[in-house]
């Protein structure tokens, strides 16, 4: 199989023009403007709580990848990604792998302490990983050394340890996670009541192995709503914020910075299950139905994509072989069908939008206009925030979202499976090679239209214009350790007694 | 019923007629004026509801006409006419610009009637708005109710379009609205007892969750689903009462307003709801106040209605009990005379008529008394007479006689001693009879048997009825039997048949028929005696048990007399009818039982002068 790094370096090698340009850009920068130490940066995010504990997360859930962000700031993983597909090392320092790619050794790097003052070492590595491992893996460790052992070939497994939840941590027991990471958690404030913000306070972590950070504190205030965090960030009081992809236009219309990240989310349909040709039918009629271009050109201004596939281009690499235009002969042929008339005339189905938010509502509303034009009874039923991605109730649609914080294309189908309850409609590998599986997977479960994509969405960030060296991964992890804030009040020297970031390096 | 009651009743019976009507009166007066400022109270609200809706449409139409004539719109509508325009940028202007001019509902449309941004259903933009092209002049149309399809349903909006030009012929479609609803209803102002509900007519039948009113919270809505379904079938106005529960007060009555949409369809209905409490409670006063009422000037009237009966009655009383005292032969009977007016006048004529009955009477009694004295002298002298004169003729023989021979003489003496002794004994019996008569003997009671001492009776007189020589009388006997037997004493019975009888035969010189019938009676027996002689005259029958009266030449008038008597000791009665040459009938009618065995004491010297028993008289008047 052909990794994510893979297929990113062989596209920086087609394009070696846009890769100098890159430097030559950064370089121009750098000698324009030099780092500075201090600082607050104020970052509101939308979700209301946020755990850093990776324990706790759940995958594809929109608040996963806030709580990856926090823990970011707070924890390192063994590897990283690097935006030219490059595997940089984190607190392992070399890996090998047996030719089956079912033994991974890693060494981890020496010297490292935690928050709270423990060293790094394998067992803490072992530890960390133990509950965050999948199925059919373990872990064990020897001095500095940790070996991570798969059932089955993991070629990916640096993509699965470079994201998601594969934090080291120290678990002292006493409900407090120490990390290795830029920033230490001096403060958390969680929300007790639904509709009011939480407060999370990180302090600069002078002893980080990579250096201490540019920033002295960052500040974090979650669940705020889309307008407010706008409106913060207009008037100076936040310096980086999600940004709803309903106002991206009216920041971009008021010269605010906006980063915008790959598509990571993903709005799609969970179809009803039955194995009768009827409820085929029926899937394959609302699947025809969906006007996905008019839900991202329109009802999203523009600001997602229509989604033929499960898996986003970046992550998967095929999603271009999907069409998004519907099969007009096989409509058509489907609206001519007495048995899709008698079946839509029945009794109305059920559009259940349990995602949270008024954009998953209005692409409910959407889809249940489109079934109808196709004279498909769909009416959209409450919000059930308990059942989020349970599978779908007899002649029941549901309308899902999932966020994909993995880098690992097949671990992320597979999560995606899973959370979905839709069968492995592989078929059968032969001699056909990992990516063509996956695809062919894939293809398999569009056509079995248990699962219908609607748009795909990026991750919007609003930034103040005193950010600087904001470089996040394009998938939306961020690298706060490296910006710094552009204002009078800070110092281009570092603390006494502490490294500077660009030493450690 | 007394003169006094049915005085009472009457005064009473007018005074409850006159409260009841007066009462009545006041109660039917009192509520159709009520009723009539009710209906005007909810006449006023349905009015008030008519210029909160008209202007709510004007202020729809003002708002809508604001957004229309803004900078903004008009630069969309620009940017929108262009080729090629990008009318996603605009998808959410709807939201804020309803936001800015308070608006429920918010659409903007393309000129080819494409959905550009909608509030209420974003989902929609991108869809076809069909009917806007219906209409050309909407500029200047006024605000209508619409059913405003949403993702979670339908709603009632009051709304509004207008456009305005882009240019290169293309028109921006500028649609808002306001939602009616319970917010609509709350911001009516009502007066207490009364209410607002708004039932939204978006379904076919009755949907009792599309009725509301301002709190959103209406229990037993189902109840108006009558009102509901009738006004769909007749869309005008009406005016409908419901009973909620048997208690008239809580009975509410609704004016039904219909709403029309702009295809004159029913998209809604207005009820208008007055409780009816404050005027059946005022309704139920005045009902008790006037009960009140009319129950004390009931029991005034009653007071004075005794009071003026009593007043009124009282003489009359005195009247009717002067009158029963006459009745009873109290002559000198006399009331009271109080005042001058007709009552007094009516007393005053009972004391002189009373007074002139007493003189009366007493002339007559001594008229009476003089005729039968005079009657008894004329008897006496008729039945003296006749033994005297063979007396005088005889002692007159013997004068004559003395002069004669001695042997001649002691015949004569003979002769003339026999005879003094026979008429002497004439005279003993008739003495004896009139002693006879004045000492009718008490009866001693015993049972007898009538029918038995009516045969015995007739025995006696057997030989004569078939003498030779003398025309043959008949005797018939029609007698029940058994007969029961009563308590009499049998001596009297038997004598006072005797005297039937004999009345019967010298009744008959000349022959005939005696009946004699019995039969039972209503507690006692009935007993009659016919003859078939000549009869009586009317005024012979008044007198007939008259003592010492007689239509015979050689009777005393004693016999019919002690019938008479007898009857009346008996505690019976006696009658007689008589048909002129037809016979007479004598009819005894005697109870089973006397109420005491014993005889009542017997008077001993019973005088014509005294007043014979009331069943004599009566029989003696027949």
């Amino acid at each position: 199989m052909r990794s994510i790094a893979s297929r990113w370096r062989a596209g920086i090698k087609r394009a070696p023009f846009f890769g100098f340009a890159a430097a030559l850009c950064a370089c121009a920068a750098l000698a324009t403007k030099l780092p500075r130490y201090g600082g607050v940066l104020r970052i509101e995010l939308r979700e209301a709580a946020l755990s850093p504990d990776p324990r706790e997360w759940k995958p594809g859930t929109p608040e996963f990848a806030s709580n990856e962000k926090l823990a970011a700031l707070i924890f390192d993983r063994l590897v990283s990604l690097d935006e030219y597909g490059r595997f940089l090392p984190q607190l392992a320092v070399e890996w090998s792998h047996d030719p089956a790619f079912q033994r991974w050794v890693f060494k981890l790097r020496g010297g490292v302490t935690f928050s709270d003052g423990s060293a790094l070492s394998g067992a803490e590595a072992e530890a960390a990983l133990r509950p965050l491992l999948p199925a059919g893996m373990r872990a064990s460790s020897s001095g500095m050394t940790l070996t991570l052992q798969s059932a089955a070939a993991a070629p990916d497994m640096l993509e699965q340890l470079a994201s998601g939840r594969y934090f080291i941590f120290h678990d002292a027991g006493d409900g407090r996670l120490a990390g290795t990471g830029a920033f230490i958690l001096t403060e958390a404030s969680h929300s007790r009541t639904d509709g009011k913000p939480s407060f999370y306070t990180l302090q600069a972590n002078n002893s980080c192995w990579a250096g201490r950070p540019f920033l002295d504190r960052v500040e974090i205030t979650a669940g705020l709503p889309a307008l407010k965090r706008l409106l913060d960030l207009e008037l100076g009081q936040a310096d980086v914020i999600e940004l709803a992809p309903e106002l991206v236009r009216r920041a971009r219309q008021e010269d605010l910075r906006v980063w915008t990240s790959d598509p990571v989310t993903l709005f799609g349909l969970r179809l009803p299950d039955g194995d009768g040709a009827e409820q085929a039918r029926l899937r394959e009629a609302i699947s025809l139905s969906l006007d996905r271009v008019t839900m991202a050109g329109v009802l999203l201004q523009r600001q997602a994509q229509p989604a033929a596939a499960l898996l986003p281009e970046w992550l998967s690499g095929y999603a271009s072989l999907f069409s998004i235009e519907p099969d007009s002969e096989s409509e058509r042929e489907l609206r001519g069908t007495p048995k899709l008339s008698s079946a839509a005339a029945g009794e109305p189905m059920l559009l259940r939008v349990d995602a949270p938010g008024e954009l998953a509502k209005l692409l409910g509303d959407r889809v249940a206009l489109n079934a109808r034009q196709k004279g498909i009874n769909l009416q959209i039923a409450g919000k059930n925030q308990q059942t989020h991605l349970a599978p779908a109730a007899p002649a029941e649609v549901r309308l899902f979202v999932w966020r994909f914080t993995l880098l690992s294309a097949p671990a992320e189908l597979a999560e995606l499976q899973a959370s979905l309850r839709v069968g492995d409609s592989a078929e059968p590998g032969g001699a056909k090679g990992e990516l063509q599986q996956l695809y062919a997977k894939e293809r398999k479960l569009l056509e079995d239209r248990r699962v219908a994509p609607l748009v795909l969405l990026p991750e919007y960030i609003g930034l103040s214009a005193n950010i600087r060296d904001w470089m996040p991964a394009r998938w939306g992890a961020w690298r706060l350790a490296d910006a710094w804030l552009d204002t009078p009040a800070v110092s281009s020297a570092p603390p006494s007694e502490t490294p500077s970031r660009t030493q450690r390096e | 019923m007394t003169f006094r009651t049915k005085l009472l009743l009457t005064v009473l019976l007018t005074i409850l007629a006159s409260v009841s009507v007066v009462a009545y009166g006041v109660t039917y007066y009192t509520k159709a004026a009520f009723e009539e400022m009710d209906g005007e109270r909810t006449e006023a609200l349905v009015s008030q509801f008519k210029k909160e809706y008209a202007q709510r449409g004007e202020e729809v139409v003002q708002q809508v006409k604001n957004i229309a004539d803004s900078s903004v719109t008009l630069r969309m509508a620009i940017d929108l006419a262009r080729p090629n325009a990008d009318a996603s940028i605009y998808f959410n202007d709807a939201k804020g610009t309803a936001q800015d001019h308070n608006l429920d509902f918010m659409q903007f449309v393309g000129s080819d009637g494409t959905l550009v941004s909608s509030l209420q259903y974003p989902a929609r933009v991108g869809y076809k708005v069909d009917w806007l092209a219906q209409k050309k002049d909407w500029d200047n149309s006024p605000p209508f109710l619409k059913k405003e399809e949403l993702p979670e349903g339908v709603e009632l909006s009051l709304t509004v379009v207008r456009t305005l030009s882009g240019g290169n012929d293309k028109t921006l479609y500028v649609v808002g609205g306001r939602r009616l609803d319970q917010n609509f209803l709350s911001s009516l102002v009502l007066p207490s007892g009364m209410r607002a509900l708004l039932y939204r007519n978006l379904e076919p039948g009755f949907i009792p969750s599309a009725l509301t009113d301002a709190s959103g919270n209406l229990p037993q809505a189902d109840r108006f689903q009558p009102l509901i379904e009738q006004i769909q079938k007749q869309p005008h106005a009406m005016v409908r009462r419901i009973d909620w529960t048997m208690d008239a007060a809580d009975a509410e009555t609704f004016h039904e307003i219909p709403l029309m949409g702009p295809n004159n369809e029913l998209l809604a209905v207005l009820l208008v709801g007055s409780s009816q409490r404050e005027l059946v409670l005022l309704t139920r006063k005045i009902v008790r106040i006037s009960a009140a009422v009319a129950g004390a000037a009931l029991l005034i009237g009653l007071l004075m209605s005794l009071w003026i009966s009593a007043r009124i009655t009282k003489p009359v009383e005195e009247l009717a009990e002067g009158a029963r005292e006459v009745a009873t032969g109290r002559w000198d009977t006399r009331i009271d005379v109080r005042g001058t007016d007709e009552i007094g006048q009516l007393a005053t004529a009972f004391n002189d008529m009373t007074r002139t009955l007493a003189a009366q009477k007493e002339r007559l009694l001594q008229t009476e008394r003089v005729a039968a004295w005079r009657e008894l002298a004329r008897r006496l002298a008729h039945e003296l007479r006749n033994p005297l004169f063979p007396l005088q003729i005889t002692v007159e023989n013997l004068q004559r006689a003395r002069q004669l021979e001695a042997k001649q003489f002691l015949e004569v003496f003979h002769e003339s001693t026999a005879t003094l002794k026979a008429e002497l004994a004439n005279l003993n019996t008739i003495v004896g009879r009139f002693s006879d008569f004045s000492k009718m003997p008490a009866p001693q009671f015993s049972r007898v048997n009538v029918n038995e001492a009516l045969r015995n009776a007739v025995k006696l007189f057997e030989p004569q009825f078939t003498a030779v020589g003398k025309p043959t009388i008949t005797t018939e006997f029609f007698l029940t039997e058994p007969l029961p037997e009563i308590d009499a004493d049998p001596d009297l019975l038997h004598r006072a048949f005797q005297n039937l009888v004999l009345n019967a035969l010298d009744a008959m010189p000349a022959g005939g028929t005696l009946t004699l019938r019995s039969a039972e009676s209503k507690g006692g027996v009935r007993i009659e005696v016919s003859d078939t002689g000549k009869g009586l005259t009317p005024e012979e029958c008044s007198r007939l048990f008259t003592p010492y009266y007689t239509t015979k030449q050689q009777g005393t008038g004693l016999g019919l007399a002690i019938v008479q008597s007898v009857v009346s000791d008996h505690h019976g009665n006696i009658s007689v009818t008589s048909d002129e040459d037809r016979g007479t009938t004598f009819r005894i009618e005697l109870p089973q039982r006397q109420a005491q065995r014993s005889s009542p004491p017997a008077s001993d010297t019973p005088s014509p002068n005294t007043r014979p028993p009331l069943s004599t008289l009566a029989a003696a008047s027949d």
